[in-house]
């Protein structure tokens, strides 16, 4: 049996890795030379919040945050596609 | 709706779930690392793809696996597990979707310029659709 403790102290470890790749990201948010380059990493920073935010609802006993993570999907999808309807719309 | 698993059970479905879940966290470093190093769009790509299928379905199916091992949520643990394993699916159809239609407009806007281009087929067919 593997105790909650052991766990927990598991899941924090985790979560600091993904806090790291949560700051890579936002470096490329912010230095894209381009519109798409923002966007998908945009997009990768929403689907790995979506994860985060359940690692979190384990971690605080909470189980109403995933609901969040399904909405969050939902969200980047149409970002995406906003997005590219608006560059192919600029081109005509 | 209380389920309780037995015990040796419950240890491997932990211990599933913990692994999928590193696996997670490394795929992610790796693929924010490759978007911050790749010198294109179209190239980061391919760190994109690693970053959203592998660090957000595996995990989320690995966090399930957890509170469902853990019983940590109560009554509440089986809707838990089922509704992360429904958001790692509804991820895993979108994604390519999102990836592919922006691609698609990067190209025909051709503001980053497609550099390692070997053969470019909707050019020799003719604009394409």
């Amino acid at each position: 049996m593997i105790p909650q403790s052991l766990v927990d102290i598991y899941l924090m470890i985790i979560s600091s890795v993904f806090l790291l790749a949560f700051t890579l990201y936002t470096i490329r948010v912010f230095k894209g030379p381009t519109i798409p380059d923002m966007v998908i990493a945009i997009d990768c920073l929403s689907f790995d919040l979506a994860v985060f935010l359940g690692l979190l609802s384990v971690l605080y006993r909470t189980p109403f945050l995933i609901t969040g993570a399904l909405l969050l999907a939902l969200w980047a999808f149409l970002f995406d596609l906003f997005i590219a309807k608006y560059i192919l719309k600029k081109l005509r | 709706m209380e389920i309780n698993i037995p015990s040796p059970i419950s240890d491997v479905v932990l211990l599933i779930g913990m692994v999928l879940v590193s696996i997670g966290a490394v795929c992610d470093l790796l693929a924010s690392i490759g978007l911050l190093r790749f010198r294109n769009f179209f190239l980061r790509m391919h760190a994109a793809t690693v970053g959203i299928i592998g660090g957000a379905v595996v995990p989320l199916i690995g966090v399930g696996l957890i509170a469902l091992s853990l019983n940590a949520f109560g009554s509440f643990t089986l809707p838990f597990t089922l509704l992360s394993i429904a958001t790692a699916s509804f991820i895993m159809v979108v994604a390519p979707i999102a990836t592919h239609a922006l691609a698609n407009a990067a190209y025909r806007a051709s503001t980053p310029k497609p550099e390692p281009l070997i053969y470019d087929a909707i050019k020799e067919e003719g604009g394409g659709s």
